[in-house]
């Protein structure tokens, strides 16, 4: 009689719960990109910050619209347009979506205090995704602007080497690494059970 | 665990500062989009018999519709972010070969998946093509990766001493 019930559930621990993270993504990834403007509020700051900091003759306001920031910057497009200036428009949900893949993957371990492991992620995820922002902007500035821009922002050659690698490192690599790396951490537990279970259930 | 985690992104920083360099851009990177798109039509003309590759790009000879296969896209950074943690992790270099032939298979086969999904989507609706190609790809590669290591780690022989908890039961699991 309960043999059926065996075959049913003869899944490995780690096998049901990838189904469960993805059984969750939809979810984490609709609520992510709806409640964007609000998630992603601290990273638009944190954004304002380091580039104010850092490049405060080329940053002149920094302001988020919906899950994009823009950086308005002291420079001039050009001398066929007086008067104009450079604005730069960021979309921060190229840099953020490992926030849902994050939620998906510590609500799927279903360990203890999720909420407060959500809450760590999230806060150790949000200075990652201000790397992409900004690193966007300054590669947009300093790299793919005409050359009448560029040369106006006094980066030499090492320096937009440096921009580049930290536009692709930000791009390529943070917004899904981080993720990965802050679950695994936050989860060393949960993976160390995992690891031990060898039988199926 | 620490000593992992700096390893980790010494031998990830290290390995994709390497793959940005002209040298491995023109003979590694371009050659493997090439060998991709090329797998990908043959894959799909199966089914769809319209469908050429050129480069790095993938076109239906029907439509005209084709994608390019950019950084990102090729599975070359899931590749190198996989080798770095299956270097990184302290296990035997049988077990590291064997699991970064069959990791580099997983992750590759379904990057695969991902071009060819992408090429249909992007001929059915552009919003889901680009929601797909931006975000949900992204991160299902990079759970790709993490469960290809995941289940490595599993496969690894157990160095603990003895003085260590016993392993749990399974009914101990089953409550977990």
């Amino acid at each position: 009689m309960n043999a059926p019930t065996v075959r049913e559930h003869r899944i490995s621990p780690l096998g049901r719960f990838v189904l469960v993270v993805l059984a969750w993504l939809p979810l984490t990834f609709a609520v992510w990109y709806f409640a964007a403007p609000i998630l992603l509020w601290p990273a638009a700051l944190v954004s304002d910050w380091v580039s104010r900091l850092g490049f405060a003759d080329l940053v002149r306001a920094v302001e988020q619209t919906g899950a994009s920031v823009a950086f308005t910057t002291t420079l001039k497009p050009g001398q066929a347009i007086a008067g104009g200036i450079v604005t730069v428009d960021v979309n921060m949900l190229l840099y953020s979506f490992g926030l849902p893949l994050f939620a998906a993957l510590t609500l799927a371990a279903r360990e203890p205090k999720r909420l407060r492991t959500l809450a760590i992620g999230y806060v150790v995820l949000v200075p990652a995704i201000a790397w992409g922002v900004v690193a966007d902007f300054l590669k947009n500035v300093a790299i793919t602007a005409p050359a009448q821009v560029t040369s106006q922002t006094g980066f030499v050659a090492w320096q937009r080497e440096a921009i580049a690698f930290a536009f692709q490192f930000g791009s390529l690599i943070l917004p899904t690494v981080a993720p990965a790396i802050i679950w695994v951490l936050t989860h060393r537990g949960f993976l160390e059970q995992m690891r031990r279970t060898t039988t199926y259930r | 665990m620490i000593r992992f985690f700096i390893l980790f992104i010494v031998l990830l920083a290290l390995m994709f500062g390497i793959e940005l360099t002209p040298w491995a851009q023109r003979w590694l990177v371009e050659p493997w989009t090439a060998t991709l798109a090329h797998a990908s039509a043959t894959l799909v003309t199966a089914f769809d018999p319209g469908v050429i590759s050129a480069g790095k790009v993938l076109r239906s000879t029907s439509n005209g519709f084709a994608v390019s296969i950019e950084a990102g896209c090729n599975g070359v950074e899931a590749t190198i972010v996989l080798i770095a943690a299956m270097l990184a992790f302290p296990a035997p270099w049988k077990h590291r070969i064997a699991g970064l032939a069959a990791g580099i298979v997983a992750v590759q086969g379904l990057n695969v998946i991902r071009v060819i999904s992408l090429f249909y989507l992007g001929q059915w609706n552009r919003d889901v093509f680009e929601w797909a190609h931006l975000y949900v790809w992204q991160a299902l590669i990079m759970l790709d990766v993490l469960i290809v290591w995941l289940v490595w780690v599993r496969t690894l022989p157990r160095v603990e001493d003895s003085s260590g908890p016993p392993p749990p039961t399974s009914a101990a699991t089953a409550a977990a």
